[in-house]
């Protein structure tokens, strides 16, 4: 893919030697702190005199240095010379939360590096939150996440009837959406997934009666949606060139190459990215400087006035 | 106002004092993007995350650098894709960046060096974790529906790779890197 350069790349090799040479200094060290450790998680607890918030602090950090070093044992037990690299295998040993992005590769060596997942609005491509998981967890991991910043976002709104409070009607994407079970919480709390092809046949953009009556008769979301809720859902079907276009936008604010030390360095860079790319996205609204079918989006969302000159059918 | 001074030094200049926004056009891109973040927000959110986990000890003290610059800064770098001197070096000179930074009134000093040191945007950074990034981009995401901008009715879910640590040279990079020169200086 883009992101990685060929160095990156490599040739599929792990420099066993360089990890292991690296690896035995830090058991090493590892050994001598995790006694030390929990040695001192005891006396945390005992002292009266320290405050709870820093008490909390000092354990948390205690913690870390003790699943560092089981994290660091665990991968080196299993890297074995001549083996095939597993999923999540201690590549580098500068950073314990770095992981071979195996998924979705047929063409090339596997890449090393986060995969960060993003939720974002289908009209504008406004990006209403992000998940940077330790390691390369399952692809379904990373729904119920997302969608939860978006439900913390709508929860900062301080609405009251007569205006409605907004909220997810419809999801899509290839994340891992058509495991039975994201379909199903999804679903409890009234989300549909319609837009996801389940096949290799793309989906069509207007829905034949028969796929809407599927969903109205799927049980929970059902009573929760209507017919044209259903269309616009179809009509923001999943779309390969949106989210490229979405990547191509936090590449250019540097989201894919983390230069930041760590799991913390990465999610603040990721973050900065987003607000700066969302700031433009902001602007570009302001100043109507949308696609066409962005446009027609948020006629269809409410967001902006039907054109009486134009059809506003969901037909994209 | 005298330890303010101290480290705010867009104010302490002896020359003419400059109206920052009266310099920057109403159609300059930085100044667009910047007006439609919710500053005071972030300001509210960080200030009160920084509190939560880092409890003032002692009172008194010199006033620390706002941190609306120092987070404008932060924003700025993947904005303009600068680096920390970069982008501190821009606050000194670019009128839009000090647009962005909140900074109303600057006095004309060309004796001072700087206005925010390189180590000061990385000491805030350093005191910035995940929770408080999420928060901050629920606060634009809850910022832009109350404005009508944008609607979270359907949405789409997927994952970009990101590639770890390009600046830091590790050893594998080292080895491959001496291997791929050997046999190009072997071909030739």
């Amino acid at each position: 893919m883009r992101t990685f350069g060929r160095q990156c790349r490599g040739k599929g090799k792990v420099y066993l030697k360089w990890v292991r040479k690296t690896e035995k200094q830090l058991l090493s060290i590892g050994c001598q702190v995790v006694p030390l450790a929990l040695c001192a998680q005891m006396h945390l607890q005992e002292d009266t005199a320290i405050e709870a918030v820093q008490r909390e602090r000092l354990l948390h950090k205690l913690d870390q240095a003790i699943e560092a070093h089981r994290h660091i044992e665990k991968q080196s037990r299993q890297l074995v010379n001549g083996k095939k690299l597993d999923h999540c295998k201690i590549v580098n040993a500068y950073d314990g939360t770095i992981a071979p992005i195996k998924k979705g590769k047929s063409n090339c060596p596997c890449q090393f590096g986060k995969k960060p997942g993003i939720i974002a609005e289908m009209a504008t491509g406004f990006l209403f939150g992000y998940h940077l998981p330790q390691g390369n967890p399952d692809d379904a991991s990373y729904v119920m996440p997302l969608v939860q910043t978006v439900g913390t976002a709508i929860d900062l709104l301080d609405w009251t009837y007569p205006k409605r409070t907004p909220r997810i009607r419809s999801l899509c994407g290839d994340l891992g959406m058509n495991d039975p079970k994201v379909r199903a919480d999804l679903h409890l709390e009234g989300i549909a997934t319609v837009g996801i092809p389940t096949s290799i046949e793309p989906i069509p953009k207007v829905p034949t009666p028969e796929m809407i009556d599927e969903v109205l008769n799927t049980p929970i979301i059902g009573k929760k949606q209507n017919t044209t809720q259903i269309k616009t859902a179809y009509a923001c079907a999943y779309s390969r060139p949106f989210i490229e276009g979405l990547i191509t936008t936090l590449i250019c604010r540097g989201a894919t190459a983390i230069k930041y030390k760590g799991h913390r360095g990465a999610d603040i860079q990721i973050g900065s990215a987003i607000l700066a790319a969302n700031a433009a996205t902001l602007v570009r609204i302001n100043q109507d400087r949308i696609t066409k079918r962005a446009q027609l989006f948020r006629r269809l969302f409410r967001l902006k006035t039907l054109n009486s000159n134009k059809n506003n059918h969901t037909y994209v | 106002m005298g330890k303010l001074r101290q480290l705010c030094h867009w104010m302490t200049g002896q020359g003419k004092k400059m109206d920052v926004s009266e310099f920057v056009p109403h159609d300059h891109p930085l100044r667009q993007w910047s007006d439609v973040l919710p500053w005071s927000k972030f300001v509210v959110a960080v200030e009160e995350s920084f509190a939560r986990r880092y409890p003032k000890e002692r009172s008194g003290g010199q006033e620390p650098l706002p941190i609306r610059v120092l987070l404008a800064l932060e924003l700025l770098k993947a904005e303009l894709s600068c680096s920390d001197e970069q982008i501190c070096a821009r606050l000194r000179t670019d009128f839009a960046v000090m647009y962005v930074c909140g900074i109303e009134q600057v006095k004309v000093d060309r004796s001072q060096g700087h206005y925010v040191l390189p180590e000061s945007l990385c000491q805030f950074r350093s005191q910035i974790d995940a929770a408080l990034m999420a928060q901050l981009v629920a606060i634009q995401g809850a910022d832009a529906m109350d404005k009508g901008l944008i609607s979270p009715q359907h949405l789409v879910v997927d994952t970009f790779p990101a590639e770890q640590g390009s600046q830091r040279v590790t050893d594998a990079t080292t080895l491959y890197k001496a291997k791929k020169k050997s046999s190009k200086s072997s071909n030739k």
